[in-house]
């Protein structure tokens, strides 16, 4: 077997760069920020406490799943999804699929890719990728987070795709079957638009969009009480950094991705409004990218006693208060 | 964020940065890891000391090696039993010395490969290669 003609390129997130790279392989022309904001990735959410965390955390985009969801129902794509109880079939789904020549998208936990550094490495069950082709007993991955395609053992792809846990991927596999020739953006835009407003400003639950942001900024002050000890939590307030910038959001927790399609999605649908409100986004970003690099320099520094902490949370309320009034002025530049 | 501001010099850690260019349009640019490029001396001194303290316990008998590599790898109990597919309860047993010294080789092998260890390594509580590994890697 060998590699499929695939046009790799980095993308800032691993669900939204993959199904980009997807429908771009099908001969459908969109940017990553039009994919995330269509899909209406822009999200926040806290978890104080959760059994699948050893740690609060917070998480800054949909629930995993939905891009591809979202791109589907709004944009009329249609792509072919598989899961699988037994191991042997979804290794050989994914060989005949490739054997026909159709790159395809797998859902795996990340700790298994051999070519992530290992600082990079945990146990997260929903990352994605492209798998291009095989070569003797190695999978060629596209995978939007490396500049190359990458080699990829066969006992790591199946460890990853067979990972038990939370969100366990089970072997999940998806293929753009068809797209829509030139589709009219318009309406998706709107609907993206629409669901993300809703999702920030409305969800009645207290840790998701506006309010998780307030539930997090009151709740990062107790942190040390889950510490082991003051490297424990200096590790785990550096980690705010990671899942803001590194972990795979165009930085500022994807506020400049958001902004960027904002931005597209201004000259599409000829309303400036939406080209200021992507400038405004674009700062609040800024606000979300001074949290990371303060929580990682406290974090380095051990400045961890309650009046940094408190610091921290007045940053975090504020990027709270200023996204309450940017959503709503969004919700209404598109009524 | 403006495109020259955005520059972080960290081959080993590539990403994608969606900033304003010089021209007004937002688009992506690819840069490097701050944080890898800034303090990954610091993750790799704290990764170092939850070895030793981890080792302490092991060998005062207080933890078995299966806890020692659930806190290295970051897991719960409840995700170390859903991942091994063994039930809470027992998972909670394994995690002291008395009831690690007696498991099977099949329930070993299924924590081994959750924690990506070999089996040996697992019951030498021997995460030092791992961090060896860590730590030539390191940019």
């Amino acid at each position: 077997m060998t590699t499929i003609p695939f046009n790799h390129k980095m993308g800032a997130h691993c669900e939204s760069g993959t199904v980009t790279s997807l429908v771009n392989h099908a001969g459908l022309d969109l940017t990553e920020p039009m994919v995330f904001g269509i899909a209406s990735g822009i999200f926040f959410g806290y978890f104080h406490k959760h059994r699948s965390f050893t740690f609060p955390t917070f998480i800054v985009r949909n629930r995993p799943g939905d891009m591809r969801k979202n791109i589907q129902k709004r944009l009329g794509v249609k792509f072919n999804t598989f899961s699988f109880s037994r191991e042997e079939e979804g290794m050989k789904k994914l060989d005949e699929l490739l054997l026909q020549g159709i790159p395809v998208a797998t859902q795996v936990d990340f700790y298994y890719l051999d070519y992530v550094p290992s600082w990079e490495r945990a146990h997260v069950n929903v990352h994605f990728m492209v798998v291009i082709g095989k070569e003797e007993d190695d999978y060629i991955i596209s995978d939007s987070y490396f500049p190359k395609p990458e080699r990829l053992k066969e006992e790591s792809l199946r460890r990853g795709r067979f990972a038990g846990g939370n969100m366990a991927p089970k072997g999940f596999l998806f293929y753009t079957a068809r797209v829509p020739e030139q589709p009219d953006l318009r309406r998706p835009i709107l609907k993206g638009i629409e669901k993300a407003c809703f999702n920030m400003l409305s969800l009645p639950v207290p840790f998701i969009g506006i309010k998780g942001i307030r539930l997090f900024a009151k709740r990062v002050v107790d942190w040390p009480t889950f510490a082991r000890d003051t490297e424990h939590l200096s590790h785990e307030v550096m980690k705010i950094n990671i899942l803001l910038e590194d972990q795979g959001t165009g930085g500022a927790g994807f506020r400049y991705m958001y902004a960027t399609f904002l931005q597209q999605a201004s000259s599409l649908l000829h309303n400036p409004k939406l080209k200021e409100l992507s400038q405004q986004l674009m700062t609040i970003g800024d606000g979300w990218r001074e949290i990371s690099l303060f929580a990682a320099r406290i974090g380095k520094n051990r400045e961890l006693g309650p009046e940094k902490l408190k610091e921290l949370s007045t940053l975090i309320m504020d990027r709270a208060d200023v996204e309450e009034k940017f959503f709503k002025e969004l919700k209404k530049s598109i009524k | 964020m403006k495109e020259k501001e955005g520059f972080v010099d960290c081959p080993e850690q590539q990403m994608i940065l969606y900033v304003e260019k010089e021209n007004g349009q937002f688009g992506p640019m690819q840069t490097g890891s701050y944080i890898t490029k800034n303090y990954i001396d610091d993750y790799f001194d704290k990764r170092k000391n939850l070895e030793q303290s981890l080792h302490e316990q092991i060998k005062k008998g207080e933890i078995s090696p299966v806890k020692f590599f659930m806190v290295w790898e970051d897991l719960t109990e409840r995700e170390l039993a859903a991942r091994t597919n063994i039930p809470l309860r027992k998972v909670r047993k394994h995690l002291l010395p008395h009831y690690f010294n007696n498991l099977s080789a099949d329930i070993l092998q299924r924590y081994a490969i959750v924690f990506n260890v070999s089996v040996k390594q697992l019951q030498q509580a021997d995460a030092t290669t791992k961090a060896l590994n860590e730590e030539s890697a390191k940019p």
